[in-house]
C-alpha cells in the first residue's frame, strides 16, 4: 500500500508573485527563535516546550505556521473532536509508519494554535523544508477554525461532538457551526472522515466539495438501546424530534433514525461488524471498509478504542485511495499501538502499580470508570481537578460523570488539585465515606498518601483533569517510574 | 418520637432534554439531605409526552439546556401548563435553573426567529444577547427571612433576562453577571418558585438553599413541620467559601481588566476562547 506522490491540486491564492527576501528572512528567524525557544525550554526542564516555541516563532512572524505548511509536500491531517483525538492520531500514525512514511505529529494535548505552530517548527529546517512525508495534527476542536486555514489539510476527520468544557466552547451547536464553516472551505481534493454514529458529526458537510468518509459500528449486542443520561445529541439535528435509536453504542452514538423526518444514520464507509472482547485488555473487531474486510486487534479496552481504531481506518483509507490495504500490516500495526499517556496508562511504582486515567468530560469519564469497574478488586483512588486555561472553570460537569456506580467498590480516596472542594463534594454526595477520603491539594503530597496508604501489589487508580494529571505523571517521572511524556 | 418519616415528593422535569451542566447534581443533594435526615423521598422523572399529576409533587425541578433542547422543552411545556401553574399557584416550591428560568417567564426572545413563548410564571422577559456571560457569580440572597445567605455558582447563558414589576429578583449580584449584566439582579422569585442562572449545580455548594427548598416542600405537604435537623456541611461550606474566593477574584479581574482597555484603548486579549 502506497500513499499517492503527487500534490493535491494548487488552490486558488497559491502561485503568487515571488516571495521578497525580507520575509524569507522573517520566516527563517522566527523558525530559529522557535527552535531556540524548544532548546532553552528543554535545557531548563520546564516540560517538552510544547507551546512555548510556538508563541515565540508567531512572535517574530504571525505566519510562520502559514508558510512552514505552504512549503511542505506533506500531506497534511488534522484530526478533531471531543474525545479520541490523541488515541486515533497514534493509531492512524501506526498505520501509515507500517507503509514507511514519515510521519510527525504535535504532542499530545498540545493541541491549540500554538502548539501546532511549534510542532511545525520543530519540523521544518531553517530553509523552510519539512523532512515528513504525513503532518498529523491533533486540534482542539475550538481552535479548529484558527488552525484549519492555515494548515490547509487535505484530510479533516471529526471523532465525535461531545459536551466537553462547556465553559470554554458555549454551546455545542455552535462548535458543529465552526467545524462546518472550516469544511465548507475545503477543496473537492480533500477528505472529510466524520463519525456516522454520532448524529451532530454525521450532520456535518452535507453542502462540502470535499469526499466523505463515515465510520461507525454495525455490529448488534454490544449497546442498549436508550441513550445514557449524560448523552448530548439525543434530538434530530434537522427537525428537534427526539431520536430512535436501534442500538446505542456510547453516550449519543449509535444506529438512530430520526422517525419525523427520516434522518438516519448515513451509509458507513468504515463499519465495524463484530467486536469481542479479548483477552488481554482490549478486543477483536472484524471492519469492513471499501478496501476489504479486516480482523483487527484493537490493544486498548473499551468501545471508545473500537471508534478510534475505525477512525484511523478511515483515516488510513482517505490517504491511501488508489491502492488497497493489507490486512496483515494493518493488524501488525494498530497490535502494536500503545496506550497515550494518561489513557488507563499502567505504571510500575515500586510494589504497587500505578494506572493513570485522563478524565475531561463526562463522557471520557464515564467510558474509564466503565473500564475501571470491569477490573476485580476494591478500589484505591486518587481523584484531581484544577481550574487552569486548559481545564476550565466549571466542574458542574463532573456531577454527570457516575461516581455513585464507583462508590461501592472504593476502598481509599485521596482528593486532591486546586478544585479539591469541588471534587470532594462529588464524591460526597455520591456517598464515599470520610473515614476513607482524604484531601490533600499538593499533588505531590497528594501521590504520596493515596501510594502509602494501599497494601503492596494493589493499584492506585488517578482520575484527573488535564493539568494535575501532567503533574502527578512529572512527580512519578522524577521518581523514573515512568518516561517523560514529551520523549515517547 | 414522630410517627411514620415524612416524604418529599419530586417532580424531575425533562431529565433527559434539560440536563446539560450537570444540574442533576440538585437532585443529587435533596435526596441525600433526605436522606441523610431520615425524610423519605419519591422522585418522578416526566420527559417530553409525560403530564405528571402535580398535585402530588412537592417540589418541582426544571433545569438548563440549549438553546434547540428549549425550544423543544417550550412546546411540551404548552402540554403541561395548566397543571403546573395550578401546582405553583398551589404553593408547590419550584426550582428553575437557566433555560428553565427563562420557560417560567413570559417569552424568550432569540436573535433571529419568532419568540418562544413561556409559561408566564414570573413576570420576566429574556431577549438573546450578543455575548455569553460566562464565569463565576456569587450573589446575595435574602428569602424573605431577613437572614442574608450569599448564592454561589456558575453561569454560562448568552440570554438577559429583565424583571417586571410582578417579579422580584432572587438575589443582588455580588460579583459576575446574574440576570443581564446590567441592574445588579440574579434570577427571580414568586410564591415558592426560585429561579436562578446559577449552574455548579447550585444546590451542593449553597445548602442552606437546597434545605430552604426542602422545608418550603416539607410545608406543601405535612402541617407543623419544625426546622429541618442541622447536618455536618463542612466539606459544602469549603465549596462554598472556594466559589465566593473564584467569584470575587474574577470580579477583580475584570475590573482591572476594564480599567487597562480603556486606558490604553486598544482591544484586549480575551481570556477565554
Amino acid at each position: 500500500m502506497r500513499i499517492i506522490a503527487s500534490r493535491p491540486p494548487a488552490r486558488s491564492g497559491e502561485g503568487t508573485p515571488p516571495v521578497p527576501p525580507s520575509v524569507q528572512a522573517r520566516f527563517a528567524l522566527a523558525l530559529a527563535g522557535g527552535k531556540a525557544a524548544a532548546a532553552a525550554a528543554r535545557a531548563l526542564r520546564v516540560g517538552g516546550g510544547t507551546s512555548f516555541p510556538g508563541v515565540v516563532a508567531r512572535w517574530i512572524d504571525p505566519r510562520v505556521l502559514q508558510r512552514a505548511m505552504a512549503g511542505s509536500d506533506a500531506r497534511k491531517v488534522v484530526v478533531t473532536g471531543s474525545n479520541g483525538k490523541t488515541t486515533t492520531c497514534r493509531m492512524l500514525a501506526a498505520l501509515a509508519k507500517a507503509e514507511g512514511l514519515r510521519v510527525t505529529q504535535n504532542r499530545s494535548g498540545s493541541n491549540l494554535l500554538q502548539g501546532v505552530t511549534s510542532a511545525a517548527v520543530r519540523e521544518t529546517d531553517l530553509r523552510g523544508r519539512m523532512d515528513a512525508q504525513l503532518l498529523l495534527l491533533e486540534v482542539d476542536e475550538a481552535t479548529v477554525r484558527l488552525v484549519a486555514p492555515e494548515v490547509r489539510p487535505d484530510t479533516l476527520m471529526v471523532t465525535n461532538i461531545f459536551r466537553d468544557q462547556l465553559d470554554r466552547f458555549g454551546e455545542l451547536y455552535a462548535m458543529a457551526r465552526g467545524l462546518e464553516a472550516v469544511i465548507e472551505t475545503l477543496p473537492a481534493s480533500a477528505t472529510v472522515v466524520l463519525n456516522g454514529d454520532d448524529p451532530l458529526v454525521a450532520s456535518l458537510a452535507q453542502g462540502a466539495s470535499a469526499r466523505r468518509l463515515y465510520f461507525g459500528i454495525r455490529a448488534d449486542g454490544t449497546g442498549g438501546q436508550v441513550p445514557e443520561h449524560a448523552a448530548d445529541t439525543v434530538r434530530c439535528v434537522r427537525c428537534q424530534h427526539p431520536l430512535a435509536y436501534r442500538v446505542v453504542h456510547l453516550s449519543h452514538l449509535g444506529d438512530y433514525r430520526c422517525p419525523e423526518c427520516g434522518n438516519a444514520r448515513p451509509g458507513l464507509d468504515v463499519a465495524v461488524t463484530a467486536i469481542r472482547p479479548s483477552p488481554e485488555d482490549g478486543s477483536e473487531i472484524t471492519v469492513e471498509t471499501p478496501a476489504g474486510t479486516f480482523s483487527l486487534r484493537v490493544p486498548l479496552p473499551g468501545l471508545h478504542n473500537v471508534y478510534n481504531a475505525a477512525a484511523a481506518l478511515a483515516g488510513e483509507i482517505a490517504l491511501s485511495r488508489p491502492r488497497p490495504l493489507e490486512p496483515a500490516e494493518a493488524r501488525r500495526a494498530l497490535a502494536g499501538v500503545r496506550p497515550a499517556f494518561g489513557r488507563l496508562e499502567a505504571i510500575r511504582a515500586g510494589e504497587r502499580q500505578v494506572v493513570l486515567a485522563f478524565v475531561k468530560n463526562p463522557t471520557s469519564y464515564n467510558a474509564t470508570l466503565r473500564e475501571v469497574l470491569r477490573r476485580p478488586g476494591r478500589k484505591h483512588v486518587l481523584a484531581a481537578h484544577s481550574n487552569t486555561v486548559v481545564d476550565g472553570e466549571d466542574f458542574a460537569w463532573l456531577w454527570d460523570v457516575d461516581i455513585e456506580q464507583l462508590v461501592p467498590q472504593l476502598a481509599s480516596l485521596v482528593i486532591s488539585g486546586t478544585r479539591a472542594e469541588e471534587v470532594l463534594l462529588r464524591f460526597k454526595y455520591a456517598g464515599a465515606r470520610p473515614e476513607i477520603t482524604r484531601v490533600l491539594p499538593g499533588r505531590s503530597a497528594a501521590l504520596d498518601t493515596a501510594l502509602t496508604g494501599i497494601p503492596p501489589g494493589e493499584s492506585l487508580y488517578i482520575f484527573a483533569g488535564y493539568t494535575p494529571m501532567r503533574e502527578l505523571r512529572s512527580g512519578m517521572q522524577r521518581r523514573g517510574w515512568v518516561q517523560p511524556a514529551w520523549a515517547e | 418520637m414522630t410517627a411514620a418519616p415524612m416524604t418529599v415528593r419530586i417532580c424531575y422535569l425533562y431529565p433527559r432534554l434539560l440536563s446539560v451542566a450537570g444540574d442533576r447534581g440538585n437532585l443529587f443533594t435533596l435526596m441525600q439531605r433526605c436522606a441523610w435526615r431520615g425524610i423519605r423521598c419519591s422522585v418522578t422523572e416526566a420527559d417530553v409526552g409525560v403530564v405528571p399529576d402535580f398535585t402530588q409533587c412537592d417540589l418541582i425541578l426544571l433545569h438548563g439546556g440549549q438553546d434547540r433542547e428549549m425550544t423543544a422543552a417550550a412546546l411540551d411545556l404548552a402540554e403541561k401548563a395548566g397543571p403546573l401553574r395550578e401546582a405553583i399557584e398551589g404553593d408547590a416550591a419550584v426550582l428553575a435553573v437557566c433555560a428553565g428560568y427563562q420557560l417560567l417567564g413570559r417569552y424568550y426572545a432569540p436573535a433571529a426567529g419568532p419568540r418562544i413563548a413561556g409559561l408566564e410564571v414570573l413576570d420576566v422577559i429574556t431577549r438573546a444577547g450578543p455575548a455569553r456571560f460566562i464565569g463565576h457569580v456569587a450573589a446575595a440572597c435574602d428569602l424573605g427571612s431577613g437572614r442574608q445567605h450569599s448564592l454561589t455558582g456558575f453561569e454560562n447563558h448568552s440570554g438577559r433576562t429583565y424583571l417586571g414589576s410582578g417579579a422580584r429578583p432572587l438575589g443582588q449580584v455580588l460579583a459576575g453577571a446574574g440576570n443581564n449584566g446590567e441592574d445588579g439582579t440574579e434570577g427571580a422569585r414568586y410564591r415558592e418558585v426560585y429561579a436562578t442562572y446559577l449552574h455548579g449545580p447550585v444546590l451542593p455548594k449553597n445548602p442552606w438553599f437546597a434545605d430552604h427548598l426542602l422545608s418550603r416542600a416539607l410545608a406543601h405537604r405535612y402541617t407543623g413541620v419544625g426546622p429541618l435537623a442541622p447536618l455536618p456541611d463542612h466539606a459544602e461550606a469549603q465549596a462554598h467559601a472556594a466559589a465566593l474566593r473564584l467569584a470575587r477574584r474574577q470580579a477583580g479581574r475584570w475590573r482591572a481588566a476594564v480599567a487597562a482597555v480603556s486606558q490604553a484603548r486598544r482591544p484586549s486579549r480575551a481570556s477565554r476562547g
